[in-house]
């Protein structure tokens, strides 16, 4: 073992440049996947933020099952149940402040959001200690009363007796600061706290609580009381406080699979580089390896040195790979920043590291470097004191690479029917058998390639062209490894750019269809969930009256459960919203589901849920309300822009008032006249407007400009993180070219012995190296265009309806990247080459 | 006591058209404490006696003992074993591992057979005293000399107690007074330290240190010889008998 360890060591640390190549491959690798998957917790977080309540230091806590608000005689059912001593009712909810009525982000949650309390007075203070700072706590008379958490007051610069306006349903509510609590009593997220009335008449929701909070009696059995309460409540009631934010989960997940997808390619990459260089690295070291079989180095110890080799640069690139992924992190964050804190209020953190990510990352950055160095560390067991003394026959290596070659051809050829006729999990098969049968085949293209390429590079290297086709063709293994790493990298680069190509088109088309209106009133948050505040029907109503505006329609929200999956639900009237917006259908007749929507208990889920969930049209889905568990019919399934990321389910305005007692409006759409005065209409709507300034006036076109700001940019960050993941193929040519230099020593003397100059020299390795990345681009863009066609069938899959576009942008990019790499990856080593001493390298052994 | 024995050994590379006889029925009986050359033209076998009496090769047939084993029927991690702890080997291109100093080299076959670095070390820079490159210890192979290197081969090959060293052209890629140093060195092996050396050399004048030698010629024993008198009488005998051969 500490043999092992010790030739281990010294071979990695006297082979500095080859050591500096292969780990900067797993540093990318670890980075790319670690970085990825510290950043969307951070986002996620920073979400979370905005819909957290406030912790509570109660006993008990009872909240329903779909988190919606339900009727506060629930109260009374409570009364008789031993072991409570005081129970009381709380509305409670995120009302984003915006800007205009001086809200601001909180700088520890990064939300601007306030956490509105509704609560009645009297029994709220017997279970809960209110510690005021200055002023006084509320009075159950206090109708405009209103009492400030210490970091919202100090934020906003109020005292008692200054007024505070909130928005509200109805549009704005002006409340006085009657007193500021404690700064050691209050949260760190930012609260307000009025009369529980109050609270109902702001948000609209007349006789509703959120929570009960309860005391319980000294020594009463939590658990005892718990199971007494839900018994008698019902199964429409849990215990503990509103949960919000359940329904990104959908999103989340499918966001963190992209990320790892991203990550594991990086690896798959590293790993063919690792590969490489172990291989040669046995070759290289052939006499060393008998040598140390001869003097009595057992079959095991040899391989034991070359897994510990690979063990400690996977140690040493992993490590280098989490720093580096915690900065890459950190710059895409603060890249995304602008953008959501525009769109959502929220001020994005810093990277979150999980547990399971750091340990995975570890594991996963050793895992594979050990892992590719494991078939060139068994060949390297089976080298025999005699052998390592003889040179390797050519015979045997031909026989093999025809036999894998074979199956690489039938693996090739079945995955590409497998991809375009079948459902996704036999897609991403496909793709898999695509890229190994790709990976087999490619020993044997090398000669072909050599060939054809070859007199294109002959054309400008006219002399050393030849020479470099020889080279190549004499080590077909190495060149196909090589080509294979380059091929990684350009086919992500391809892929992405054709997938976003599809995207933005599809988006865009979505745009037209969900924002189709001329006139959108928007909440504060894009998110609709993420604490908007809805309106009165009176709001719709005032603008429908306007002069000039030819239909009104609107969007309402609640949170539901759907046999046991979160699911956002928003409220439509299936007549009017077709006319001005619509959703676009990727199941489902939109006719027939817009009629069920109106006549029965029907809903409409989009992509998301129904790939997530496996749903499909005509399934019944049981949907947690208000009112109890409800059974809706499945009509179609259909997405708009403003809630493709999350799992969302469309219902008629009818059934949610129905059902989920929800009657505010969250986003309202409106169309106007043909033929009206543009501008008339724009000031009436402007004052109108005004009294909600919850809401914002936005015209549709200049929505959809803005939206398409916001792709460009998200377009440029694709492509920045798709140049990250080309990277490790420039460091696969590097790498081996690096080694044919070592390798090719005493003929690279001899060339220069017989008349060879320096510049002829570095000509024939910058033709290998432009024929080596000629490879590896027509192999990237096969299996890109293949990558591009299956990532699209996901997105399809899921829900989403998009066309395939053919990347020919995409192709073009890969063909310069391949050419550029082809001539910096050669740089040094040509370098190298032609400054070779040519003594030196005729005794070279 | 014969501490090798050679019965019948014969070595066949290749099939059918293209076989090729490198060893045709070999007898052979080696002492203990003897200095045994072998010579022979080139492709006569000797490299090939030398492999399959060292468990480096597997013979096509016959036997072949050392210390009374047939280690032609062991499996490879007793003949690795064996080649750990009871034979030394001496390469004609030094064989050192290049990332390792002139002591970790020498330490290497301890190393690999579980001793402590800190008695293998001591071991080696024993060694290492023994052949006069104490001072070189730290250094790696690619700071020392041809005839420096080889000595250091010589350390390593000793180190672990072997009763036999094998040598395949020791001198093959040194100068004349390096040469004579390796021989000399061989030689010591024999008489101060009491070990069989069993050596493979074209050149008469390094042969002409052994007690006894054996010329091959197309894979059979032709001259089996003892050596007395003057080294350079030796020599100079030996070298008539090669051109005669």
């Amino acid at each position: 073992m500490r043999g092992q360890f010790l030739l281990a060591l010294r071979y990695l640390t006297r082979r500095k440049q080859r050591l500096v190549l292969t780990t900067l491959a797993i540093i990318f690798g670890v980075a790319v996947l670690f970085g990825m998957n510290a950043m969307l917790p951070g986002v996620m977080t920073a979400f979370r933020h905005t819909m957290v309540t406030a912790a509570g230091k109660v006993d008990l806590s009872v909240s329903s099952l779909s988190n919606n608000p339900f009727d506060q005689s629930a109260l009374e059912q409570l009364k008789d149940i031993p072991g409570i001593s005081v129970s009381t009712g709380i509305l409670q909810r995120n009302v984003l402040l915006p800007a205009s009525l001086g809200g601001t982000a909180n700088p520890l949650t990064g939300s601007a959001a306030i956490v509105l309390n509704g609560i009645d007075v009297e029994s709220a203070t017997r279970v809960r200690k209110y510690q005021v700072d200055s002023g006084r706590f509320l009075e159950t008379s206090d109708e405009k009363g209103v009492v400030l958490g210490y970091s919202l007051a100090k934020r906003m610069g109020l005292e008692p007796g200054d007024g505070l306006t909130l928005p509200s349903s109805q549009g704005s509510v002006d409340l006085t600061v009657v007193g500021i609590l404690s700064q050691f009593t209050s949260s760190t997220v930012d609260e307000a706290y009025v009369t529980l009335p109050t609270a109902q008449q702001i948000l609209l929701l007349p006789g509703r609580i959120t929570n009960i909070d309860l005391l319980l009696d000294s020594g009463a059995d939590k658990a005892l009381v718990s199971r007494a309460i839900l018994a008698k409540l019902g199964s429409d009631f849990k215990m503990g406080a509103v949960e919000v934010g359940n329904e990104l989960e959908d999103m989340l997940a499918l966001g963190q699979n992209v990320m790892w997808l991203f990550g594991i390619m990086a690896l798959i990459t590293a790993g063919f580089i690792i590969f490489n260089t172990f291989r040669t690295i046995v070759a290289e070291r052939r006499r060393d390896l008998g040598m140390l079989r001869a003097v009595g180095a057992s079959k095991k110890t040899v391989m034991g040195i070359i897994l510990t080799e690979s063990f400690l640069q996977g140690v040493i690139g992993t490590a280098l790979g989490l720093v580096l992924g915690y900065l890459l992190a950190l710059g895409l964050l603060k890249s995304l920043a602008p953008m959501v804190q525009s769109y959502m209020r929220i001020t994005l953190g810093m990277p979150v590291i999980t547990p399971t990510n750091l340990v995975a990352s570890i594991l996963l950055g050793i895992g594979f470097t050990v892992g590719s160095a494991y078939l060139p560390a068994r060949s390297a067991m089976r080298v025999t004191p005699l052998e390592a003394l003889r040179p390797e026959t050519l015979a045997v290596e031909h026989k093999q690479r025809t036999r894998r070659a074979l199956i690489g051809l039938v693996l090739v050829l079945v995955s590409i029917p497998a991809l375009l006729l079948g459902e996704l999990k036999l897609a991403s098969l496909a793709m898999l058998a695509f890229l190994v049968g790709l990976v087999m085949l490619l020993p044997v293209v090398v000669k072909p390639v050599a060939d054809t390429f070859g007199r294109l590079v002959s054309l400008i290297y006219a002399r050393e062209g030849s020479l470099a086709r020889g080279n190549l063709k004499r080590q077909p293994g190495r060149a196909a490894i090589t080509a294979s790493a380059m091929m990684m990298g350009l086919a992500v680069t391809i892929a992405m750019i054709g997938m976003v190509t599809s995207v933005f088109d599809g988006f865009l088309k979505y745009l037209d269809k969900s924002l189709g209106s001329d006139y959108l009133m928007m909440p504060s948050s894009l998110v609709l969930g993420g604490g908007n505040l809805g309106s009165d029907p009176k709001f719709a109503a005032s603008i429908a009256a306007v002069d000039g505006i030819r239909g009104v329609t609107s969007l309402r929200l609640a949170a539901s459960q759907a046999d046991g999956a979160s699911l956002q639900v928003i409220g439509i009237d299936p007549q009017e919203y077709p006319l001005i917006a619509g959703l676009e259908f990727s199941k489902g007749d939109e006719t027939s589901a817009y009629q069920a929507l109106a006549d029965e208990r029907a809903i409409v889920v989009n992509g998301i849920f129904s790939s997530a969930n496996s749903v499909k049209v005509g399934d019944v889905l049981n949907l947690q309300t208000a009112e109890g568990v409800k059974a809706y019919r499945v009509a179609g399934i259909a997405m708009d822009y403003l809630n493709a990321k999350l799992a969302t389910g469309y219902i008629s305005q009818a059934n949610m008032e129905k059902d989920f007692h929800v009657t505010s409006d969250v986003l309202i759409m409106a169309d106007r006249e043909p033929g009206a005065d543009a501008a008339q209409v724009d000031a009436d709507l402007k004052d109108v407007a005004a009294q909600f300034p919850a809401f914002t006036l936005i015209d549709s076109a200049g929505f959809k400009a803005e939206q398409e700001n916001v792709f460009n940019s998200a377009k440029s960050m694709m492509y920045a993180l798709v140049l990250m993941l080309a990277i490790p193929g420039l460091i696969a040519m590097a790498n081996t070219l690096g080694i044919n230099v070592i390798e090719r020593k005493r003929e690279i003397g001899t060339l220069r012995a017989v008349g060879s100059t320096r510049r002829q020299v570095k000509r024939m390795f910058f033709a290998e190296s432009l024929l080596l990345s000629a490879l590896g681009t027509l192999v990237g863009i096969l299996v890109g265009l293949f990558l591009s066609y299956y990532m699209l069938k996901a997105l399809i899959l899921s829900g989403f309806k998009l066309n395939f576009f053919f990347p020919g942008l995409g192709i073009l990019v890969a063909i310069v990247v391949g050419l550029a790499f082809g001539i910096l990856a050669a740089m040094i080593p040509a370098r190298q080459a032609a400054n070779t001493v040519i003594v030196e390298a005729l005794r070279y052994e | 006591m014969a501490i090798i024995e050679v019965q019948n050994l014969s070595k066949v590379y290749g099939a059918g058209d293209t076989a090729v006889s490198a060893l045709d029925g070999v007898n052979l009986s080696i002492d203990a404490g003897k200095f045994v050359a072998v010579m022979g033209p080139s492709g006569c076998g000797k490299s090939t006696l030398l492999h399959l009496i060292g468990g480096l090769d597997h013979p096509t047939a016959g036997k072949v003992r050392i210390e009374g084993q047939d280690i032609a029927a062991m499996k490879d991690e007793q003949l690795t074993e064996l080649r750990r702890r009871k034979m030394g080997f001496i390469f004609q291109f030094f064989n050192l591992i290049p990332v390792l100093s002139a002591a970790e080299n020498a330490a290497l076959p301890l190393l690999l057979d579980g001793v402590k670095p800190a008695s293998a070390n001591a071991k080696a820079l024993e060694w290492l005293e023994k052949n006069k490159l104490a001072d070189r210890a730290a250094h790696r192979p690619d700071e020392l000399s041809g005839g420096q290197q080889q000595r250091v081969a010589i350390s390593r090959a000793m180190v672990s107690d072997p009763v036999i060293i094998l040598a395949d052209e020791p001198t093959g890629n040194l100068d004349t007074h390096s040469s004579d140093e390796i021989a000399s060195a061989l030689r010591s092996l024999v008489t101060d330290w009491g070990r069989t050396v069993l050596m493979v050399t074209h050149d008469p004048r390094i042969a002409a240190y052994a007690d006894r030698i054996i010329f091959l010629k197309d894979g059979k024993i032709v001259d089996d010889t003892l050596m007395t008198g003057e080294a350079s009488d030796n020599a100079r005998r030996l070298k008539e008998k090669v051109e005669s051969l």
